[in-house]
């Protein structure tokens, strides 16, 4: 299952431009409409952190793809998809919760309507929807295999 | 789990009345017959004021209601569907009271399961409302009484949670000053009405909502790819950009340029300093960053910083149009640093900025006339264009402290008690302060501010630009523009989404309609929704008549400066309107709406509008208008389409 | 010279655009103020309550440049 690396590919990730984000969560509807086929915002993996009254700045959260979750699944539940999205086997996954701590943005959650994490698969939606250019689509080629 | 995660079309599913007296909460299923017959937010707020407040309740009573609703469209993806609709009998009208905020509280009030909660009796101690999905409480607020709204919010998410939706009320809600307002996510009010007020008199601080079920609707792929075509499309529309940049601040110099901004107390409609608070200064000088409601691409709130010389830097958000106007030029406000902190100032008290602004205005027109002096005012003066004068009378007001009382109440209270000729230039009607608007040369804006439901307010209509199309010498034929405005723009406050987008990226009521559809699976027309909406307006009217008792065209009457004093200075100096001006256009508009010469209603159009029940109780105070010579007319506010200028 | 004059609403009908929905080239001979080339395409300027070039706020009399997109925007619909 484990994704192999070779040159040429490209891994795309959700880049973020904080100041930019007008913390209007067009992102997160149209993350749970896609996925859950419902509006409903704590469905969404991504979150808008809102800094009020000071500084005055909404920060996008989204997956950094550091790959921590995969390391410390104990279930084998999470893997790595060769455009570099870690994708959860809702087949496998216990919604043990381990992989929620040690996510640095904070963006894999749980849902009582739901017996697996939520976490980002890439499929870039919200970004074709936000209008300020908060949060772009980043490709990176790989340079080598690892 | 009481609360399904899901219901369907567009609902939640519950609705929540809560006796504050008591402390009982009861859950019921959400009317759907209500929800469809009188579409939600303002139409359902008004059918349940009608049905259940007696006409005699004090409106800081405890047996008015206070209804919160978040309509049937809120939350539901639909671009701009942030609202949320406040109701009670308004303690500035006397009549029927509806606002409206956006931001992030209707969604999520409907994200935690609930359509609507009706309030009634007054607590016996300060309470906040808390809801966390199935948990309903009415907590103890003591700790935060007598906070500024500003600085209550952040306490209680610092408390509750970062991802706690709070709306509260400030001192001047507490204090039940009559213009106060409801403040939520750091500078979205529903200000109009004296919501606050309300709230303050049921001790209920403030509203505490964290939601995570989701919101059925009837077709959701249909939805989300109508509402993202709507994305995409508007994304180049060339309103677009300069409006992301400005918001509605932009229109200032504008407003000046063509003489309808309110400029010291509406003495004048032109404003020297205008470059001084103009969007161009609050973009340079004030902003931090764009700030959104919920799902709505347009972002035009702006988050802004006030720096003064001798004062602490305060964050806010605004000023957008109506402060940058009611709170600058028509206090004589020179730079947008100061229209900034009195903005910060009066949110944070908790008072309404457009009604704010036209207290402050007229007590300093009082002052400059000499009708107020030094001594009322605890030693200091009034003066157009001083931060340091406005601070002071408004701590006056808000603590109800020396003349403070007699503004309390609003321009009208304090009129009548001040007397001595002050009521001409009192500039509202039935109770409310009017808009960042002189309608002097404007008539049709003048007509809506006579005619409106809620005391004079622009969002029921708004008709500078008409006015400038048909002619602004004129005005004849104003009024069957003035009756189609009031049946469309209330729409947008059913439905609890914003009308912005409606008017400045080009979508036609019918799109709006069609989502309408989408979500509720409902099948009407735009015909039946603009019937609706002049159903809800004559069951308005025809409360405001059982509770004041009198022909309703005798509140329909601005204030005598709008037809004695002509337009001193600006572009338009020389301008305004007679008083057979003014007959004409009511005359006019109550044959339009198929209401009598007195402005009261006929048993004909009620009839039309299925409001028999109606008809039949102002009847039994001789309120029904007698029937009309040539019958009603067929449309009441015909689809106006402004010709080419 | 070549000038683009975009709008919406209102503003649009009167401007009747031919690039695209939004967008009507407008030829123009030297240097023209806004306010002079609206009154050759007879719109009024009182019903323009904003004019951006790219990016920055200008008045009636700014003097556009060739080929640049002058957006105007007509004036919101009420606060």
């Amino acid at each position: 299952m484990q994704q192999v690396f070779k040159d040429g590919m490209e891994i795309k990730r959700i880049k973020v431009i904080s100041g930019k984000c007008s913390g209007c969560r067009l992102c997160m509807q149209i993350c749970a409409i896609c996925h859950y086929g419902e509006i409903n915002p704590k469905k969404a993996s991504l979150r808008i952190e809102a800094h009020f009254p000071q500084p005055g700045v909404y920060k996008p959260r989204v997956c950094t793809q550091c790959g921590k979750c995969m390391e410390v699944c104990p279930e084998g539940a999470i893997y790595r998809r060769d455009d570099g999205a870690y994708i959860v086997l809702v087949e496998k996954c216990t919604n043990c919760g381990v992989c929620i701590p040690v996510c640095k943005p904070g963006v894999i959650f749980q849902h009582r309507d739901l017996d697996h994490v939520i976490i980002c698969d890439n499929c870039f939606k919200c970004t074709k929807l936000c209008n300020t250019g908060a949060i772009t689509i980043h490709t990176r080629p790989v340079k080598e295999s690892k | 789990m009481a609360n399904s995660s899901t219901s369907s079309r567009g609902l939640a599913g519950t609705t929540l009345r809560i006796n504050l007296s008591t402390g009982e909460i009861k859950r019921y299923p959400t009317d759907e017959k209500l929800m469809r017959e009188w579409f939600g937010g303002r139409g359902a707020i008004a059918k349940i004021l009608y049905d259940e407040v007696p006409r005699d309740a004090d409106p800081l009573g405890p047996e008015n209601l206070f209804i919160m609703s978040a309509g049937v469209m809120s939350g539901c993806f639909i671009p701009a569907g942030a609202k949320i609709g406040f109701g009670s009998i308004s303690p500035l009208t006397n009549g029927h009271g509806d606002s409206n905020m956006g931001g992030h509280l209707g969604p999520t009030l409907k994200f935690a399961g609930y359509d609507m909660v009706i309030m009634s009796g007054i607590s016996p101690k300060p309470v906040y409302l808390f809801i966390d999905d199935d948990t309903v409480e009415l907590r103890d607020a003591s700790q935060y009484w007598g906070m500024g709204s500003l600085a209550c919010e952040p306490a209680m998410k610092k408390d509750l949670g970062e991802d706690f939706e709070i709306a509260t009320i400030g001192p001047a809600g507490e204090n039940g000053i009559r213009f106060s307002c409801i403040t939520h996510d750091f500078g979205r009010q529903a200000g109009r009405t004296g919501q606050g007020a309300v709230m303050g008199s049921k001790k209920l601080k403030a509203i505490a909502i964290r939601g995570t079920c989701g919101i059925n609707v009837h077709n959701l792929d249909k939805l989300t790819e109508q509402v993202t075509a709507i994305i995409k499309r508007t994304q180049t529309h060339p309103n677009m950009a300069p409006w992301q940049k400005y918001g509605t601040a932009f229109f200032i110099e504008w407003s000046n340029d063509n003489a309808v901004i309110p400029t010291r107390n509406f003495q004048t409609t032109y404003f020297e300093d205008i470059k001084g608070i103009s969007g161009d200064a609050l973009v340079e000088r004030c902003l931090i960053t764009h700030k959104a409601c919920f799902g709505c691409w347009m972002n035009c709130g702006k988050y802004t910083k006030a720096v003064l010389p001798g004062k602490e830097t305060v964050y806010l958000e605004g000023p957008e149009y109506e402060t940058g106007a009611l709170c600058g030029s028509n206090l004589g406000m020179t730079d947008i640093n100061q229209v900034a902190y009195l903005n910060w100032l009066m949110d944070n008290v908790g008072m309404d900025t457009m009604s704010g602004g036209g207290v402050v205005a007229f007590a300093m027109e009082c002052f400059q006339r000499g009708l107020i002096t030094t001594d009322d005012l605890e030693g200091h003066t009034l003066n157009w264009g001083s931060v340091e004068d406005t601070e002071h009378f408004v701590d006056m007001v808000v603590h109800r402290r020396g003349i403070g009382e007699y503004f309390a109440g609003g321009t009208k209270r304090a009129a009548e008690k001040i007397g001595r000729g002050s009521e001409k230039f009192a500039m509202q009607v039935k109770g409310q302060e009017m808009s960042g608007y002189d309608g002097r040369y404007a008539p049709g804006m003048l007509l809506s501010y006579m005619t409106c439901d809620i005391g004079a307010h622009h969002n029921r209509s708004w008709t500078i630009t008409v006015d400038m199309a048909e002619g602004r010498d004129k005005v004849e034929g104003r009024a069957k523009v003035v009756v189609y405005l009031q049946h469309i723009r209330p729409l947008f406050d059913c439905w609890c989404i914003c009308r912005l987008f409606w008017g400045e990226l080009d979508i036609e009521p019918e799109e709006i309609v069609e989502s309408l559809n989408l979500i509720t699976g409902w099948n009407i027309d735009a015909a039946e929704a603009f019937k609706t909406s002049e159903k809800i307006w004559n069951l308005v009217r025809c409360h405001y008549l059982e509770r004041n008792k009198a022909n309703g065209r005798t509140f329909d009457y601005p204030p005598a400066r709008s037809w004695e004093d002509k337009i001193p200075t600006g572009p338009s100096a020389g301008k305004g309107l007679t008083k057979e001006q003014i007959e004409t256009m009511l005359d006019e508009y109550y044959a339009c709406r198929g209401w009598d010469n007195d402005g009261n209603p006929s048993r004909e159009v009620l009839h039309d509008l299925k409001l028999d029940f109606a008809a039949d109780n102002i009847e039994k105070i001789g309120l029904l208008g007698k029937p009309l010579p040539n019958g009603i007319p067929a449309v009441r506010g015909e689809r106006y389409k402004p010709k080419a200028f | 010279m070549i000038i683009y004059l975009r709008a919406g609403g209102q503003l649009r009908e009167k401007l009747k655009p031919d690039v695209d929905h939004y967008t009507r080239k407008v030829e123009i001979d030297g240097e023209k103020t806004i306010a002079e080339i609206l009154k050759d395409i007879s719109v009024d300027s009182a019903f323009v309550a904003l004019i951006h070039v790219d990016g920055k706020l200008k008045d009636l009399s700014f003097k556009p440049s060739d080929g640049q997109t002058i957006t105007l925007q007509p004036p919101v619909s009420g606060g």
